[in-house]
């Protein structure tokens, strides 16, 4: 299968000329088994060039089936959504899986994005076929020859990573995620920032360490491993109630797992092209002092990664 | 009074290496008056920009206000409200006037964008800085930042937006983003909020061609840019909120258009500009 990026920064979209290299769009990435229809995880503004490509194929003609996997929806990860060519096009099949919510339907969610007075074309209008798949954590399925897996992450009003397993390669997707160390993120509003490093309830405790060994358990061993890593060290010390991670977390998840290429994402939106280098470079240098078996990539637009017996 | 322009793309942010000249955010321009008040116009996301622009002065401070003028809602022009960085420290205040049927609803419009589902935030509660949020009234002139603003709207796909008219001495500046005229081009009131402004920032989405494929998006080509702007005799032309697919080329192709459409309509004394991030334009 190939994984391909098209969008990789997180919070929000941001052009400019500082930003040409690694890109400006947000989250998205299409991963495709060999002859099989795309899966898509996330929906940032990434999507709209995703999707008018998938136009010159199959979904040019209303023939097309792809799958949408939402690790939440916050806006940097479903924005991109109503610009997604294939929608408008009569006879293509799109699937959307999100996690289930308590208290909405994910239908009720995504159609508040394009309802008046938002946006001028409402959901209900759009010509393809769409269907909202609700998932709870550890649900399991199968998307044509591909598996798929997910697991639930630790950010505000919750997100899943997802597990993709075809053609002999595996990756995951991990984004958006706070490490599972000083604060736990659900449904609260959390105003001040809790102490990096301060003593948590012991219950509190738990719940993380074992959403955490769900995510270790569920990375064994993958090829690629996609990992939010917005923060740098200082940033998280001064925003650990916003939801993401550092290199150092996702280092150390994929020296648990085993994996074999950790992929740097959901860069900052205020991180200049040469910044990432930097970071990039570090962390790099970081895992080959210590002997880390695993290959530090950091995503860029138009990258794509060839994985089990694809190509 | 002094333009100053921070996104200048409709629908939706454009990275890329061929939007770099005239920019990728959507819109956002602001408006300096004499006495050195700040009007904001429409928070796409070229207000991220300003709002780094502004945290060396009183909004570093917590001390800073400001008005905003909303045309409308639609997410480019609202999206960039959640990372505008003065909104997060204490003691800002904001002025915001936009379109509803009332200051409550128009607030809670706001408040959708900040919902769980889609915003760390939560609500504009949480922000630092304080909102006041009002309706505007359509035609009726009121006073913002020591100068006269009058706000009306125009017709826009299935909706509406509002289209500001700035007043401060004997210079007028006219924002009209974001509008689809039906056929005969701008309404009487509409000419009459224009009429010989000094500057008219104009919707300047599509070149004709592109717009009558997209007729029900309610949006203008050049050529209705340069109608109004003649027939309102304004004193410059300002393009603005082009197309997320055109690339630089294609909008130094749309400006040489829409000059010659100008001239051929006996607007050749019309200054012309193509709005561009960072543009700065003395009113
Ligand atoms: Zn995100
Ligand atoms: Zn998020
Ligand atoms: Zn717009």
């Amino acid at each position: 299968m190939k994984v391909r990026f098209w969008g990789v920064r997180g919070s929000v979209p941001v052009p400019g000329r500082h930003t040409n290299r690694y890109g400006g769009n947000t989250s998205c990435v299409e991963v495709r088994p060999r002859g099989d229809w795309p899966i898509i995880i996330d929906a940032g503004t990434g999507i709209r060039r995703l999707g008018k490509s998938m136009m010159e194929s199959a979904f040019g003609d209303g023939g097309g089936t792809a799958h949408v996997l939402i690790s939440h929806t916050h806006w940097d990860h479903i924005q991109g959504l109503p610009f997604f060519s294939p929608f408008y096009q009569e006879g293509n099949h799109v699937h959307v899986f999100a996690r289930q919510r308590h208290d909405t339907h994910l239908q009720a969610v995504f159609a508040s994005q394009t309802e008046d007075p938002y946006f001028p074309v409402p959901l209900s209008s759009l010509k393809a076929e769409i269907e909202f798949h609700e998932l709870v954590e550890g649900a399991h399925f199968e998307l044509g020859r591909a598996r798929v897996t997910c697991t639930r992450l630790n950010h505000p009003w919750i997100a899943m990573a997802y597990r993709v397993d075809a053609d002999g390669g595996s990756m995951v997707y991990c984004s958006d995620t706070a490490p599972f160390s000083d604060v736990l993120l659900e449904h609260e509003f959390i105003s001040t920032p809790p102490q990096v490093g301060g003593v948590l309830d012991p219950a509190i405790a738990a719940k993380l360490a074992s959403m955490r060994a769900g995510l270790v358990a569920m990375c064994q061993g993958v090829d690629l491993l996609i990992y939010d890593t917005q923060f740098t060290p200082d940033e998280y010390r001064a925003r650990p109630h916003w939801g993401h991670s550092t290199p150092i977390d996702a280092i150390q998840v994929a020296r648990e797992a085993g994996i074999k290429t950790l992929c740097l994402y959901h860069h900052a939106p205020s991180r200049s092209d040469e910044q990432q280098d930097l970071i990039l470079r570090e962390t790099q240098d970081l895992c080959r002092a210590a002997g880390d078996p695993f290959e530090v990539i950091a995503a860029y637009e138009g990258l794509e990664v060839v994985l089990g017996d694809d190509g | 009074m002094r333009l100053h322009v921070w996104g200048v793309r409709g629908s939706i942010p454009a990275p890329g290496p061929e939007t770099n000249r005239y920019g990728g955010n959507t819109s956002c321009v602001a408006i300096q008056t004499a006495a050195g008040e700040l009007i904001i116009i429409d928070m796409g996301t070229g207000l991220l920009g300003l709002g780094n622009s502004l945290l060396p002065g009183d909004f570093g401070k917590g001390k800073g206000h400001a008005t905003i003028l909303l045309s409308h809602a639609h997410w480019d022009h609202i999206q960039g409200l959640g990372f505008f960085v003065p909104v997060f420290i204490p003691g800002n205040h904001f002025t915001l006037f936009g379109h509803a049927k009332s200051s409550s609803m128009l607030e809670g419009i706001l408040e959708g964008q900040m919902n769980p589902n889609f915003s760390p935030l939560y609500t504009l509660r949480n922000l630092g800085a304080t909102f006041d949020v009002r309706a505007v009234i359509p035609g009726e002139p009121f006073e913002a930042s020591g100068v006269r603003i009058t706000g009306r709207p125009n017709p826009h796909g299935s909706t509406t937006a509002l289209a500001f008219r700035v007043e401060e001495g004997d210079r007028s500046f006219v924002y009209a983003s974001d509008v689809g005229y039906e056929d005969g081009g701008p309404s009487p009131e509409m000419l009459e909020l224009y009429r010989g402004a000094s500057v008219l920032l104009h919707d300047c989405t599509y070149t004709p061609e592109h717009q009558e494929k997209r007729r029900n998006r309610g949006f203008s080509s050049y050529v209705d840019a340069a109608d109004a702007a003649t027939r309102a005799a304004v004193g410059h032309l300002v393009m603005f909120h082009y197309d997320q697919d055109y690339a630089d080329a294609d909008v130094d192709a749309l400006r040489d258009a829409c000059r010659a459409e100008l001239d051929a309509r006996g607007g050749a004394g019309i200054g012309l500009t193509a709005a561009a991030e960072g543009l700065e334009l003395e009113i």
